[in-house]
């Protein structure tokens, strides 16, 4: 009988071996001599890990941060952009709002014919009230036209140009307004002042009235059409040694607010001054 | 040709008082920017056009403005010329003949408004006018005084960089 070679017996034994290490840590019976063998070269695999990812961070992040960087610039200017594109949609919805109010104003007026126009400016001097607006005689204003908005009465047109044109406001000093008690149905004057207050004057002292009188233009004197809404009195002042009482208006428009108003084009303002007789000399 | 700059810088500043600095009152007064342009290049500049500055800036705001145009034109000139003179006296103190100027000027043409209003039967109440819009608005000007007069200093630089180191 021929003898197994030495050689072989030996590969013979550590395939032996090996396969019942393997079938015994397969089987986990080796798990813990695995873990006591194992456990120093994982910590010093972590340790050494941990060092190399710092290292590589170390040259890579500063690349990242300029490209993290440069990306927010990106974004914070398209977020600008936006933002710039949100408040110009806001203010033209705001702008789209007062023309849609101001459209269901003259639908509802049809006798009147409307020019819609927006405020572009203000008189330099504190002491008066006018505003500017944007259309002017080549769009058919002439000196005299009322101007309203869809909440009553603003004033008229004072100046005109071809493309511009100077709006008195009723809280002018200079304007003197014929005015109309709608619930007394007793007659006024409105004036306005320097600093923007305005005041029904020349109210008989019979008369009585309480806050709350809505006041309309009453069409006398020719430089308004009758009927529009001013405002409401707010107080009276009566005096007992004065001939006419005095009454402070809250005007239903916001003059420090005006975007647009309308203005009437197919009103003529009648002059009548030369029909009052001027004092003798 | 240098005086022409006048119309550039003044229809500029003009746009910005009547489109900006008019909705922005305190209480009632606000600013003149015009009148605070004037003023500044009187003291910033040693040439003698400050009156031309004024004859135009005048011009222009009696356009746009219901004051009739003598009741504006004439204050300016007066504050440009005051601004001119001072410029000769305090020379080493620019910045305070500008608010010196600003507060002469500011009563000046607040006055000379007041006069014209009175002329035209418009009733008002002095002491309201001073409490409301005369103050305030003087305040407003010595506020916005120093930029004004910093603004208006490069521009006058600008124009005469050679006069102003000779």
């Amino acid at each position: 009988m021929k003898s197994i070679p030495t050689r072989t017996l030996q590969i013979i034994a550590g395939v032996v071996v090996v396969v019942g290490i393997l079938l015994l840590a397969l089987g986990g019976i080796l798990r813990p001599v695995i873990g006591v063998v194992m456990d120093p070269f994982i910590a010093a695999q972590r340790w050494l890990s941990d060092r190399v990812i710092s290292v590589v961070d170390f040259f890579t992040l500063p690349r990242d941060v300029t490209n993290l960087l440069q990306r927010n610039v990106t974004l914070e200017n398209e977020i600008s952009s936006l933002q710039s594109q949100v408040i110009q949609l806001e203010g033209q919805l705001n702008e789209a709002k007062v023309l849609y109010a101001l459209l269901d104003f003259a639908r509802a007026r049809p006798q009147n014919q409307y020019l819609a126009s927006a405020v572009i400016g203000r008189d330099p001097s504190p002491f008066l009230h006018y505003i500017i607006i944007d259309h002017g005689s080549d769009d058919g204003i002439r000196y005299g036209m009322p101007v309203v908005t869809q909440q009553g009465l603003v004033g008229r047109v004072d100046a005109v140009t071809a493309s511009a044109s100077r709006v008195q406001l009723i809280a002018d000093p200079g304007s003197v307004i014929n005015v109309r008690m709608q619930s007394l149905k007793r007659e006024g004057q409105l004036t306005g002042s320097i600093t923007g207050d305005i005041s029904l004057i020349n109210i008989p002292q019979d008369v009585v009235v309480n806050p709350g009188e809505i006041l309309l233009t009453s069409g006398l004197g020719g430089n308004y059409p009758p009927d529009v809404l001013i405002g409401q009195v707010t107080s009276v002042i009566k005096k007992e040694n004065e001939l006419f009482q005095i009454a402070s208006v809250q005007p239903i428009v916001n003059f420090s607010t005006l975007r647009a108003v309308l203005i009437i084009t197919n009103f003529k303002s009648i002059d009548i001054s030369p029909l009052i007789p001027s004092p003798a000399p | 040709m240098d005086t022409l700059i006048a119309i550039p810088v003044l229809f500029l500043t003009l746009l910005i008082q009547v489109t900006a600095v008019s909705r922005l009152p305190l209480l009632h007064g606000t600013a003149d920017l015009v009148l605070l342009t004037l003023i500044a290049w009187g003291i910033c500049t040693k040439t003698n056009n400050a009156w031309i500055w004024a004859l135009i800036g005048g011009l222009m705001t009696s356009f746009v403005s219901a004051v009739p145009g003598l009741a504006v034109i004439i204050p300016y000139i007066v504050v440009a010329l005051l601004a001119q003179l001072l410029h000769g006296q305090l020379w080493q103190s620019p910045i305070l003949a500008m608010f010196l100027i600003t507060i002469l000027g500011s009563f000046m043409v607040q006055l000379t408004t007041m006069v014209f209003l009175n002329s035209n039967d418009i009733p008002f109440n002095f002491a309201l006018a001073l409490e409301a819009i005369i103050i305030p608005s003087l305040i407003l000007n010595l506020f916005l005084s120093l930029p004004i007069y910093l603004l208006i200093k490069d521009i006058s630089q600008w124009v005469y960089p050679i006069i102003e180191y000779e």
